[in-house]
């Protein structure tokens, strides 16, 4: 009678809490290389920008706090995809837990989710914080604002109208929904660099290269916009001109679709139609850049 | 390699299916005004490398606020031409903001033109030169602010501004006080409007005149400039006395309205 090796048994469970269960190892993981406490020091130093600045009047003022925030959330949740994302998988194989890992019966796919999971959540709820005790400083700063203008109008006599016109045009600029709507825009920018940024840490060598490919990604990402209509419109003299701008408008996704948040600061509503196209546009990305990096991964050699 | 070959084919043939969908958010975007217009060469040649990255990195409205502040403090030193060049570029990031055209428009056609009305470091003939050059600047920033944002209530009002109490230009003034006004202004666009027209040496201002301020005493709003005018015009326009206000004190205090600070 031979003697079979034991078949790998399926880990307890099903797919969904294996990936849960090694979403939450991620984000242990990721709290404890830091990276936060960095980040949030750089957003402390953002916001006081905000305020540290000479302005001609209190509606600028506004415009510049709501700038220096949402700027600091884009570049939080940026560079978080980016260097988080870069440094799961080195780390892993330098601790030798994806070895650990990979030994018990846990698909290769679960451990990429898991990673992207991990990663998506701690953005997501680093964006939640900021995003509530930003709204604060600008609704305070809006409150302010508005009872100088009340008082200013008040005692000019102005009438009733007029000032409820004028305290609207206020609040427009101030905070409103679009607000939100411009931070989900940053969370579903930050997931799609985060699915690109496995998919390129899937292949490569090294955090650096996985950090600097996904950077200039990023910033070709930008500029899709340009590339896919000269691509359409344009009069290329060059066949390889042509070759080239047809491969980068496949290959990169669109980041400008998300960069909403100029306009909302400008007092733009955000409609539930857009909001739907930028929430689906993400989710294909997402989706289209996990399934090419789980193709690669599980051929991967470890 | 099988499974190397499979992502780039899956790469590409995702490429090919997302290009349709990405044409069609952006267009919906555009079409919302929730997209800013692609950074331009011109933009490039105007910023360093850092901010032009930051642009491109998707801080562009940051980049505005940085360019804004640099042109606030030019404006404090009082470089005028520094302070036209990088409100140019602020706006130039953030067309869609009126509260940049207005504001420059506003550094130009009063604060820059006044300083050089009564410089006396310029040359007397130079002065009503430079005076008038930086008028029509702000005219000109406001104009293309209004290429942006064709229905802003607040761009027509400071071109009204510019048009009342730099130019002394009643006709111009009104106009734009009225487009103001129809884009959804405050209602004291129509009071400024009917000054304006009262201001033109014809009859037919007059009367459109005579009707803004008779539909704003009958609202309700008995300012002093408001019944002034109303007897000045029922007196040019020979209203018959049955027609005309009651002689009489007026009942409220009309608001300043003028042009202060954006």
């Amino acid at each position: 009678m031979k003697n079979k090796a034991p078949a790998p048994q399926p880990a307890r469970g099903g797919h969904l809490s294996r990936i849960l269960t090694l979403a939450g190892a991620t984000v242990t993981q990721l709290l404890r290389m830091r990276i936060l406490v960095f980040l949030l020091v750089v957003c402390v130093l953002m916001v006081a920008f905000g305020f540290g600045f000479p302005v001609s009047s209190p509606e600028q003022k506004l415009k510049l706090l709501k700038d220096a925030t949402f700027g600091t959330l884009q570049i939080f949740s940026l560079v978080l995809a980016v260097a988080a994302t870069a440094l799961l998988l080195p780390r892993d194989v330098e601790d030798r837990t994806l070895y650990t890992i990979l030994s018990k019966p846990v698909p290769r796919v679960d451990y990429l989710l898991g990673k992207y999971l991990g990663v998506i959540f701690l953005i997501g709820a680093g964006l939640i914080i900021l995003d509530v005790v930003l709204s604060g400083l600008v609704y305070f700063q809006q409150q302010a604002l508005l009872q100088g203008t009340e008082a200013m109008l008040r005692s000019e006599g102005a009438p009733e109208d007029e000032i409820l016109q004028q305290l609207a045009q206020v609040q427009r600029v101030g905070l409103t929904w679009s607000m939100h709507a411009a931070t989900w825009a940053i969370f579903l920018k930050a997931a799609v660099v985060t699915a690109l940024a496995l998919l390129i840490s899937s292949f490569a060598s090294s955090t650096l290269f996985t950090m600097v490919s996904t950077f200039l990604v990023c910033v070709l990402g930008q500029g899709q916009e340009l590339i896919r209509e000269y691509l359409f419109h344009g009069s290329f003299s060059v066949t390889m001109e042509k070759v080239v701008a047809l491969l980068l408008a496949i290959a990169l996704p669109d980041l400008r679709l998300f960069d909403i948040v100029d306009n909302v600061i400008a007092g733009q509503s955000v409609t539930w139609g857009a909001m739907a196209s930028i929430t689906g546009a993400a989710l294909l990305y997402v989706v289209g850049y996990l399934v090419v990096a789980q193709v690669v991964f599980s051929e991967k050699e470890l | 390699m099988r499974g190397k070959k499979l992502a780039v084919l899956l790469l590409l043939g995702f490429g090919l299916l997302k290009l349709p969908m990405e044409r069609a958010v952006s267009a919906r975007l555009n079409q919302a005004e929730l997209l800013s217009p692609f950074a331009s060469l011109e933009l490039r040649e105007n910023l360093d490398q850092t901010a032009f990255a930051a642009v491109l990195g998707g801080l562009r409205s940051l980049v505005a606020s940085v360019t804004y502040m640099r042109a606030y403090i030019a404006f404090e030193d009082g470089f005028w031409a520094e302070v036209d060049r990088l409100y140019a570029l602020t706006t130039r990031l953030q067309p869609r903001n009126v509260a940049y055209w207005d504001e420059a428009a506003w550094q130009m056609a009063f604060n820059a033109a006044s300083h050089y009305l009564h410089d006396k470091g310029t040359r007397e003939y130079t002065r009503g030169a430079l005076y008038q050059q930086y008028i029509d600047r702000g005219i000109e920033i406001l104009r293309e602010g209004l290429r942006y944002n064709p229905d802003s209530p607040r761009l027509w009002g400071a071109l009204g501004d510019i048009y009342a109490r730099r130019k002394r230009e009643p006709l111009p003034a009104a106009e734009a006080y009225l487009k103001a006004e129809a884009d959804g202004g405050p209602a004291y666009y129509q009071r400024l409007a009917a000054y304006q027209l009262l201001q033109a040496p014809d009859r037919e201002s007059w009367v459109k005149a005579y009707e803004l301020l008779r539909a704003t005493y009958d609202a309700g709003k008995k300012f002093p400039s408001v019944i002034d005018g109303l007897h000045e015009l029922e007196r040019r326009l020979k209203i018959p006395p049955d027609q005309r206000i009651p002689e009489k004190a007026s009942e409220k205090k009309a608001p300043s309205v003028g042009p202060m600070a954006p």
